[in-house]
């Protein structure tokens, strides 16, 4: 035994593996599967409309949008860079641009120019972040403001329009009878995915978020891996944000409000931690999953949607709340 | 070099001076009491916020639900008004704005998880509970000509809120500064751990900052409410970087440890100049956010490179000369 | 045993976690006006006993008497308020309040809670001066040496009046010099009539300063006898068990041409204009006080901090080293003095940490290649005998010489010429110790050139082959291995003739 295992006052990301990982570890992954499982039953029984392949292609739908904001999300969480709180300023960037540059150069250059500049502004989070050393949350709060307020400035605070139906159509499509944009999602997260838990970038942004200086000693980039999970979920939502503008064909500039948390309660939900150095993307989705479709039973049930923000709210403090009692029990 | 830091030290009033005069200089009819009051009217509102958040920050924590807050105890106090009347509503916000506080002191200090993720999810609670009570639509008080008490200006200079405010700062001056509970405050912030195994209830200090914090965001929320008769679910939803930007500027840090009541008197001050000036010019809303997430990052950017290099020259090593005591070697 | 000279006695016990019993049946006492050391190998149970007897951990079973009367304690409050005070080995104090603040942190003294500000100054003062400190007590804490700050922590525990003072390991950051210094103070608050609790794993200080030692082992209490007449090697065997002949096995290693060699390099804040240079076979001891500079200049060879001035080859050529990975790709691996900060990370495990540095020579299109992790790890798990012999497992479930051992094999990963080592031994036990000692043994006879950094100088006369003395950020030249004692390197070290 070491005398570190049971230091409880000391404790560091990691800690909460110490002891009986693996059963903690399969606890909390069956856990989420078992809540899933149980808000499924719970809509099919208390609604009719619930268990039907429309509804589930709706719930798809939506969840696409948020989920490729969730798989940005993740590598900020895991490289321990708290949360990225200017995704709404990001998603207004790609809805806005995406649909006002249009009539200039069409419909694929505006997407790409719109993501484009999702991803300088995650960039920007990410030198600060990563290179001045300031706190993710002060600086994503800053960098938000100023992009929102420069995007409003832009287009004065109104709502823009598209001009391209085609590409609307595009969008909302089906492939094989699956939404286009869902695929677009999942090709989004098997990248994310392969990125996190197979490639060398995946190692670093883990070994990052479990202890920079001792990543930093072993030769790792720290400051270009912390920036990269910001200039990741800027890229994430702008594409997000270029895909909302499209299927809406209108794009105001709060059209991204309440993403950013929609994305942090999947992640922080799917148990990833939130001091960094321990999640999956698969396990963001799972989060993802089980928020949405409880989200989409209280829509059905009629719940209104300040009790569905409660009720977000509710569910990312238990999940912090259990994210320090397994740290807890991990260390004792 | 020591320039930079002679400047540095003073930054608080520099950044405020030259916030006066260029508003001056661009600003007609800027100078004047009018302006003056006008402009501590507006600094009010975020300096109670601040000073709640002044002590957060010093103990290392944050409240990222203040604006949420602020909203939901105003809608509280002018809701309650027909059943309780004016003054007691009042105090049912500003109620409330505590036992969010203590809502959120009880799940940090609980849970053991850091505040700016917490707050971050109580800020949407308190909100959506703004929302749900409102049907998201403003409400209205009863008696406008309690309203208009308010905003009179007495001695020229002060409001009701605004001499709060200032009173509410030399009250926090002397605390921080001349109390034992103050000096732990930073005892907690600066070192947690080191503060807990001497004895300091860290724990207590921390929940009750929380409270000191809602408290004020409450009364900000309420008086903000009474000034205009209404209460509204949006609120002061942009308000928290604005606050955050006004305490930074003040020169707290915001790790936790360092802080002073007189910089954030400072910093609220520059960002009340700086809102008045660009009124007057009629700069859009969204604009005035600009600027303050500008300086806000501006400021931290500025903090943090120049801490750095201030570490790694105290860190010089003194060795045998800062050791006095003269002992032969053990060899 | 509960005569009135006794300050402390623990009589049976035992400390159970879930799974663990970290402390079994252990008795334990302390006599007023002396010093009682403790010693073990890491994980014997020395700190969990003394957490028991600092409240923060309650024991599962056992009496705990304090100056002769039955207490139990559930926290370092309740510790605190019987007299018993400690002084961590890691300094624990806050570094934005003042030196007097930081003295009586937890009892400031005040009417209500108006704070006495002068009141306060004043005792600091005096408090201070008793111990022969000069400092300024309204000097920020931040600002000061580690040293100072050492003692600083030690006037905080003398001002609270203590009836007893648990020392952990206090002199791990405080050079030889200091370390005198600190046993004056020691004597001083004995002769007050204080008892006095040392842990310590240099026996050595042991010897010195204790007027009684305690061995543990595996959790129990091996044996309590007086400093007379026990020996070091007699303390050692206690701990481990057994005897070790010879702690500092040193196998002869043909010595090559030089492979990385410095001239008057210098960072502008740490150290200025060093020289030597460290040839194949080789191991090169840096020494000298703590703050001399030594693993800032070990930093800014590995990139973690940057060069001024001078310059630095390596096998002939000038890399231009801007960050580790810059070093790395020259041939230079780094295993720091801080393992726990910055030598693993703890959510990895074994495998993980081991091919961190050179995950993309393993990565083919950016993906890491999974059997070529493996047999990385597999390969130096059995060569260097890390148990459990398991990649998979989590490496902070690891001891810390094991733990020790897998940060060595994660940079011989990376195929360095140079391999510096800062402390390489701090904090491992006796035989883990010696293993790790071994492993250096064979990597030198490989032709590997090593840098060593060390305080312990006992370490650095058993092993190097040459020693180059660091002060003030100033380096000597390269002493040889025959012309090397403990005094020439205490000379060079305080820049003091040495009695």
């Amino acid at each position: 035994m070491t005398e570190g295992v049971v230091d409880i006052a000391r404790m560091k990301p990691g800690d909460r593996f110490t002891r009986g990982s693996k059963v903690v570890d399969a606890l909390s992954k069956a856990g989420l599967l078992i809540a899933i499982l149980a808000v499924i039953l719970y809509g099919s029984i208390a609604n009719a409309a619930f268990f039907s392949t429309g509804n589930f292609l709706n719930v798809l739908t939506s969840m696409s949008i948020v989920g490729i904001v969730v798989v940005g999300m993740t590598f900020v969480l895991v490289v321990g860079g708290l949360a990225d709180l200017s995704v709404p300023a990001t998603i207004a960037c790609g809805a806005i641009l995406s649909l006002g540059l249009q009539p200039m150069i069409g419909p694929v250059p505006s997407f790409m120019v719109a993501v484009a500049l999702a991803g300088a502004i995650g960039l920007l989070n990410g030198v600060l972040v990563g290179y001045f050393g300031v706190n993710p949350i002060i600086a994503t709060l800053g960098v938000g403001t100023i992009g929102l307020g420069i995007v409003q400035a832009a287009v004065g605070g109104v709502i823009v329009y598209g001009t391209n139906p085609a590409s609307a159509e595009l969008v909302k499509g089906r492939l094989f009878g699956i939404p286009v944009v869902a695929i677009i999602f999942a090709a989004i997260a098997i990248l994310g995915h392969i990125i996190l838990s197979r490639s060398f970038w995946g190692r670093w942004t883990l070994a990052t978020g479990g202890n920079y200086s001792a990543a930093e000693a072993s030769a790792v980039p720290v400051r270009a891996v912390k920036a990269g999970a910001f200039v990741i979920t800027g890229l994430a939502a702008g594409i997000s944000g270029g895909l909302l503008g499209l299927t809406l064909q209108s794009a105001r500039p709060l059209v991204g409000t309440g993403y950013e948390f929609s994305a942090i309660t999947a992640v922080v939900v799917g148990g990833v931690s939130i001091i960094g150095g321990f999640g999956s993307v698969p396990r963001a989705i799972a989060g993802l999953v089980f928020v949405q479709l409880l989200t989409n039973v209280m829509v059905l049930e009629g719940v209104r949607t300040p009790v569905q923000g409660f009720v977000l709210g509710a569910l990312i403090v238990c999940a912090v709340g259990m994210d320090a009692a397994l740290r807890k029990r991990g260390g004792a | 070099m020591r320039y930079v830091s002679l400047a540095l030290q003073y930054r608080v009033p520099i950044i405020l001076g030259l916030t006066l005069i260029i508003s001056a200089m661009l600003v007609p009819g800027y100078v004047s009491a009018t302006t003056l009051s006008l402009g501590l009217d507006r600094a009010a509102t975020i300096g109670l916020i601040a000073i709640g958040l002044t002590v957060l920050l010093i103990a290392g924590q944050i409240d990222l639900s203040a604006g949420s807050v602020f909203a939901l105890a105003g809608i509280v106090s002018i809701m309650l008004q027909p059943q309780l009347g004016i003054l007691p509503a009042a105090a049912a916000g500003v109620v409330v704005g505590m036992v969010a506080g203590a809502i959120n002191g009880a799940l940090v200090v609980g849970l053991k998880v850091h505040s700016l993720v917490l707050t971050l999810a109580t800020m949407l609670i308190f909100r959506s509970i703004a929302h749900w009570i409102t049907d998201s639509q403003p409400v209205t008080g009863t008696d406008i000509m309690f309203s208009l008490a308010l905003a009179q200006i007495y001695l020229d200079v002060f409001t009701v809120r605004s001499a709060l405010f200032v009173a509410f700062i030399l009250l926090l001056h002397f605390w921080l500064t001349r109390t034992i509970p103050g000096r732990n405050v930073f005892a907690v912030g600066s070192n947690a751990v080191a503060a807990e195994e001497s004895g300091i209830a860290s724990g207590r200090i921390l929940f009750f900052g929380f409270v000191f914090a809602g408290t004020l965001a409450g009364l900000a929320g309420v008086l903000q409410s009474l000034v205009t008769n209404t209460g509204s679910p949006v609120f002061g939803s942009t308000l928290i970087v604005t606050v955050i930007a006004a305490v930074v500027v003040g020169g707290t840090r915001i790790e936790g440890g360092k802080g002073s009541a007189l910089g954030t008197l400072g910093g609220v001050l520059t960002i009340g100049a700086l809102t008045v000036a660009m009124e007057f010019q009629s700069v859009p809303a969204y604009v005035q956010q600009v600027v303050s997430g500008f300086i806000l990052i501006l400021l931290v950017v500025l903090d943090r490179t120049v801490s750095t290099r201030r570490k790694a020259t105290a860190s010089r090593p003194s060795l045998v000369q800062g050791n006095p005591i003269k002992q032969g070697g053990s060899a | 045993m509960t005569d009135a000279h006794c300050a402390l006695d623990m009589k049976g016990i035992t400390k159970t976690f879930p799974g663990v019993k970290a402390l079994s049946n252990v008795n334990f006492s302390v006599k007023f006006g002396s010093v009682h050391a403790v010693v073990g190998e890491n994980g014997a149970g020395k700190s969990t006993l003394m957490k028991v007897l600092n409240g923060s951990y309650p024991p599962t079973s056992g009496t705990i008497r304090v100056g002769g009367t039955e207490v139990r304690m559930r926290r370092p409050a309740d510790a605190q308020a019987l007299g018993v005070r400690m002084v961590h080995q890691e300094i624990n104090l806050v570094p934005d309040l003042s030196v007097a603040e930081n003295v009586y942190l937890g009892r400031m003294p005040g009417k209500w809670t108006l704070l006495r500000r002068r009141e306060m100054v004043a005792k600091a003062t005096a408090v201070l001066e008793e111990l022969g400190a000069a400092i300024n007590p309204r000097e920020r804490l931040g600002n000061l040496s580690i040293s100072q700050q050492q003692l600083v922590e030690i006037a905080k525990a003398y001002a609270a009046d203590p009836r007893i003072i648990v020392l952990d390991e206090p002199t791990s950051s405080l050079s030889e010099h200091e370390t005198a210094a600190l046993f004056s103070i020691l004597r001083k608050m004995r002769d007050d009539g204080i008892a006095i609790v040392y842990i310590s794993h240099r026996l050595k200080e042991v010897l010195q300063i204790a007027d009684e030692v305690t061995v543990l082992r595996d959790g129990s209490m091996i044996e309590t006898r007086p400093i007379e007449g026990i020996t070091a090697g007699e303390m050692i065997s206690l701990m481990v068990g057994r005897e070790v002949s010879n702690v500092f096995p040193k196998s002869p290693a043909a010595i090559g041409a030089p492979v990385l060699s410095v001239e008057n390099i210098s960072d502008g804040k740490h150290f200025r204009d060093v020289s030597f240079d460290v040839r194949a076979g080789e191991i090169l001891g840096l020494t000298g006080l703590v703050g001399a500079g030594r693993t800032e200049v070990a930093r800014a060879i590995f990139g973690l901090s940057q060069l001024t001035g001078g310059t630095l080859r390596l096998g002939g050529r000038e890399p231009g080293i801007r960050s580790p990975s810059d070093a790395v790709k020259a041939g230079i691996a780094y295993v720091p003095e801080d393992r726990k900060g910055d030598g693993i990370v703890p959510a990895m495990c074994v495998r993980e940490n081991i091919s961190l540095p050179i995950l993309r020579q393993l990565s083919k299109l950016g993906c890491v290649s999974h059997g070529a992790d493996r047999a990385l790890a597999g390969h130096y798990v059995s060569q260097f005998a890390i148990s459990p012999p398991d990649g998979e497992r989590r490496i902070n479930l690891l001891s810390g010489g094991n733990q020790q051992k897998a940060v060595i094999a994660k940079w011989l990963a990376a195929k360095p010429s140079v391999l510096i080592l800062d402390e390489p031994t701090r904090g491992v036990d006796v035989g883990a110790k010696a293993e790790i000692h071994n492993i250096i043994g064979q990597l030198v006879a490989e032709g590997m050139a090593v840098l060593m950094i060390s305080s312990e100088l006992p370490e650095v006369l058993g092993v190097c082959d040459r020693v180059v003395v660091m002060r003030d950020g100033h380096a000597s030249a390269p002493i040889d291995r025959k012309e090397l004692s403990e005094e020439r390197i205490m000379a060079l070290a305080t820049g003091e003739e040495v009695a």
